[in-house]
């Protein structure tokens, strides 16, 4: 019998608390463990489940109930917000996670600024925040958590990515305007799921890597719109995990500035290393999803030992699941973390 | 008394590093006004600019804001000194056919290789995002390409890129083009297990690797 329940240890160690041992989490969002292997086994499939609360909800029991990850990690998908501030999504597959098909604007002078809560009260978003309530009022247990993606990511999914890019260094007060717009939409979503039982909200921001942006726009535009979401989210008492891609080795001295309680990252980064040089700063990772794919049960069973030993706060995958990832890999990681 | 030929080159390639699109355009016409070869113009001035900006990039003080920002300070000077080249100085360009494989959600590292690789004189045919296997094969044999680059950012569509090479065998076609990967989770190891003739890690090595590739 468990100490805690999966819930409780969450919620202890997003908070700083010793817990009996560290749990084992997949977020959702980009980050989602909706595999193929699971969805063949249960019938509840993608892309459908993107759709209605009961499906989706249905389909994230499944991967916590095949996977042993101890959570709930909602939705499936990185477009949800960006759908709702108009750009035209592809649905994808089974085996395809859904993607931007065209961003809506060509520039960041050329956006139309909706009205605030039209991410919140957009059909999409309200099957998951519904998703969240029907979990966590059904199982009170499991931690669900609601997954964001960045405010980096967003605009750069609603304004034409090349151009954007440019447009941080030529047009900087156009770009912080659509960045601060798409910023306000993101917290009231992010409230929603908080009111509706999200035991944690997850950011995650694959556009906003200190490989892509440098340390200089990282810090002025990722570090700045990633707090202000965090900030309102602590506000209501809810923790808040921010995930950044890619090689971080730029950008240490801004992730320091980043006022989540754990800081998710990818297997490229040697995470007891930027523990250390962090200040001990909470740390979640990062198993390789490329050998959770294509290596053995054996192998990531050692490397989430492995992992384990180095006093890492919250185990997890490093990056975006393949669906094509074998079930069975991921039992030997999350059991090898439930064995402690 | 104006500046020499090489002070106006040296001035175009600064403008290209220096990410300024205006004064690279302005540069360039002074370029046409003084009679100077275009190509010449473009291939020791501007495009100097752009393979500094690509060592800046390697070396962590340029990121793909400035490069992208610099590649449109070279665009800016190509076109006008474009109509200007000889004939005779246009010499053929290889081909490559370019794409993002089945799937996969955006393209933002596609498109600078793009980018450096027609800043670095190749032609370059850009086949978008969650392009299929077989369109790669189908698009290469039907632009006669030397070289055929597939990127993918995420695991999911890494087998994506083996079937290229698959198909490109069925077919019996496979020594005639050159394969290359690159994205995100893609390493060395990977190109090499499934079979592919090149691997760049970013988008400015990605010019090293083509020239090998086609043997300049």
């Amino acid at each position: 019998m468990d100490v805690f329940s999966p819930k409780e240890r969450l919620q202890k160690t997003l908070s700083g608390e010793t817990v009996d041992r560290p749990p084992v989490i997949c977020p959702g969002g980009m980050m989602n463990a909706a595999i193929v292997d699971v969805m063949t086994k249960t019938g509840h499939l993608l892309p459908d489940a993107h759709h209605t609360s009961d499906k989706m909800s249905d389909l994230a029991y499944d991967v916590y109930e095949n996977t042993g990850f101890e959570n709930f990690g909602i939705p499936f998908c990185m477009t949800v917000e960006a759908e709702a501030l108009g750009s035209s999504i592809n649905f994808g597959s089974l085996e395809c996670e859904p993607k931007i098909q065209k961003e809506v604007f060509p520039s960041v002078k050329d956006v139309t600024f909706l009205p605030d809560g039209t991410i919140a009260n957009s059909s999409r978003a309200e099957t998951v925040i519904q998703a969240i309530y029907l979990l966590s009022e059904k199982y009170p247990e499991i931690p669900a958590v609601g997954s964001l993606t960045g405010p980096i990511s967003t605009a750069a999914s609603i304004v034409d990515p090349m151009i954007f890019l440019k447009q941080l260094r030529r047009e900087r007060e156009a770009a912080h305007k659509v960045i601060d717009y798409v910023t306000e939409q993101l917290i009231s979503y992010a409230k929603l799921m908080a009111d509706n039982g999200a035991a944690a909200i997850s950011i995650a921001d694959p556009t906003a890597t200190g490989e892509i942006l440098g340390p200089k726009i990282f810090d002025e535009y990722a570090v700045y719109y990633l707090n202000k979401i965090t900030d309102s989210v602590h506000e209501l008492g809810v923790p808040v995990i921010v995930h950044i891609c890619g090689d971080v080795r730029m950008v240490k001295p801004q992730l320091q500035k980043l006022h989540s309680k754990v800081l998710s990252v990818d297997a490229i980064v040697d995470l007891a290393m930027l523990k250390k040089e962090l200040d001990n700063m909470p740390a979640m990772g990062n198993i390789s999803t490329y050998l959770l794919e294509f290596g053995n049960a054996d192998t990531v069973f050692k490397q989430a030992k492995h992992l384990l030993s180095k006093n890492i706060d919250i185990l997890a995958p490093a990056c975006g699941l393949s669906t094509s990832t074998p079930l069975n890999n991921i039992t030997a990681f999350t059991s090898a973390i439930k064995e402690g | 008394m104006g500046k020499t030929k090489d002070e106006l080159y040296s001035e175009m390639s600064d403008a290209v590093v220096n990410m300024e699109e205006e004064l690279s355009a302005q540069l360039s016409n002074e370029a046409v006004e003084s009679g100077y070869d275009a190509f010449e113009a473009i291939d020791l001035g501007l495009a100097k600019g752009m393979e500094q900006a690509g060592r800046l990039f390697d070396d962590g003080e340029y990121f793909v804001p400035e490069l992208l920002m610099c590649a449109d300070a070279l665009n800016a000077g190509v076109e006008i000194l474009k109509p200007y080249i000889k004939t005779e100085r246009q010499e053929k360009k290889h081909k490559i056919v370019i794409g993002v494989i089945a799937g996969d959600t955006h393209d933002i590292g596609k498109n600078l290789v793009k980018l450096m690789l027609s800043s670095a004189g190749f032609d370059v045919i850009d086949l978008g995002r969650d392009v299929p296997p077989s369109v790669f094969v189908e698009r290469a044999v039907q632009e006669n390409a030397k070289i055929i680059m597939i990127s993918s950012l995420m695991t999911t569509t890494m087998d994506g890129m083996a079937d290229v090479i698959n198909i490109l065998n069925e077919k019996g076609i496979r020594n005639e083009f050159k394969v290359a990967i690159g994205g995100g989770p893609v390493s060395r190891r990977f190109a090499d297990q499934i079979g592919a003739d090149g691997y760049s890690s970013n988008a400015n090595q990605a010019i090293k690797m083509a020239n090998e590739l086609v043997g300049r």
